[in-house]
């Protein structure tokens, strides 16, 4: 734990009270009524699924230009984090839709884009998983991070290009947003707030994908010195010596 | 090289995706609900009791309860055509006059049989005091 670690950690426990409390707090919709307030977590969640696999794009097209492993582990980071936040916004938008649509799940444009979105990148993960070499992995999947990508897009705007049973965008919108103003505060707060979380979250992940290269970097090192054993040792450093020779004259 | 290999074949995948899905007549199957217009114009060209999905706003003071659901008739929301429907079954929580619905059914002469209703809600937010005389739940 940095000290920024600790302001980050405060930060973001106290957006998350003031969110909850602009939530319940903002008046209650005059169709919906207090349904509605499911808004202010559909949304964000939904939002950081598109800001999450935006950080994965980034780090994808870093990697490619600098080749520098943080920008692999950004991305790589991202979009765990992202899958997460996709999922969340799926689930909460089934709550919200059953007792407004009638519904927990119809193959509207907007939920199977989503859906699509959600499986692009657990194939993301599972190019990941699939690819051992640490550089080959790295740009194997900096090329789907930037394809990939394709997809947050044709969410976006799948309300506007397909006849769709979600609405389309509230605040995205040119022109004014048309939700009361008190409500979009509470939204704002929200979305804030869950970016907070969001940052937390890809920090703790990309740390432990740092820790997780080393690791892996300290178990595959050859000719690593072996502890503890006198006996052994000469035997090992006869072994590194010849693989190195071995490495040299391949 | 290695990368070549991978965007080009890539790249126009997603151009022959995205060509498709923007002007491959693909519309008749992406359409997640007709239009009344729609509706009735293709009442005489597919009789077959087809099932679709039928939507539009719900007519104010059309609504009439009947012995197993409700009757109303739904007018399209850019093109103005109205539909009779006969909705078997309870109506949503949110169904009221003036608000979007997607019924689910077949034509049975020129009465829409519906058995499964989706409340279709805007993008508007509002509270109830800065909508004067407006409906409330």
């Amino acid at each position: 734990m940095t000290r920024i670690d600790r302001y980050l950690g405060a930060a973001t426990g106290a957006l998350v009270l003031a969110g909850l409390a602009a939530a319940v707090s903002a008046p209650p919709d005059r169709l919906q009524g207090e349904l509605q307030r499911l808004m202010y977590v559909h949304v964000p969640a939904a939002w950081l699924a598109y800001l999450s696999f935006g950080l994965t794009l980034v780090g994808s097209v870093a990697w490619l230009r600098s080749r520098q492993e943080r920008w692999d582990r950004l991305a790589a980071s991202s979009a765990e984090v992202g899958v997460f936040f996709t999922g969340l916004a799926i689930a909460l938008g089934a709550i919200w839709g059953k007792p407004v649509w009638g519904v927990w799940w119809t193959w509207d444009p907007r939920l199977v884009t989503t859906a699509v979105l959600l499986f692009v990148y657990l194939g993301y993960l599972a190019l990941r998983r699939a690819t051992v070499d640490a550089t080959r992995r790295a740009r194997n999947s900096a090329l789907f991070g930037v394809v990939g990508f394709v997809q947050v897009p044709v969410v976006h705007f799948s309300v506007l290009w397909w006849r769709s049973l979600h609405q389309p965008p509230t605040v995205l919108r040119p022109g004014d947003p048309t939700i009361d103003h008190v409500m979009l505060a509470a939204l704002v707060v929200n979305v804030v707030a869950f970016s907070a979380v969001f940052t937390v979250f890809l920090r703790m992940r990309m740390r432990l994908a740092r820790d997780e290269a080393e690791l892996a970097a300290a178990t595959e090192a050859p000719g690593r010195p072996v502890a503890g054993s006198a006996v052994t040792a000469p035997a090992a450093q006869v072994a590194a010596v010849t693989r190195q020779m071995d490495q040299r004259e391949g | 090289m290695r990368a070549r290999a991978f965007v080009v074949p890539g790249v126009g995948l997603a151009a022959v995706l995205a060509g498709t899905l923007m002007f491959g007549n693909l519309n008749d199957n992406l359409v997640y609900y007709l239009t009344p217009d729609e509706a009735v114009s293709g009442r005489a060209a597919a009789s077959n009791g087809e099932r679709f999905r039928l939507g539009g706003l719900v007519e104010a003071g059309s609504v009439v309860p009947t012995a197993d659901g409700v009757r109303f008739t739904v007018v399209g929301e850019s093109d103005g055509g109205t539909v009779q429907v006969e909705h078997s079954g309870a109506p949503n929580q949110l169904f009221q006059e003036g608000i979007g619905v997607v019924v689910e059914g077949r034509w049975r002469a020129d009465v829409f049989v519906s058995d499964t209703m989706i409340v279709k809600h805007d993008e508007e937010y509002r509270a109830p005091a800065t909508e004067a005389g407006g409906t409330t739940s």
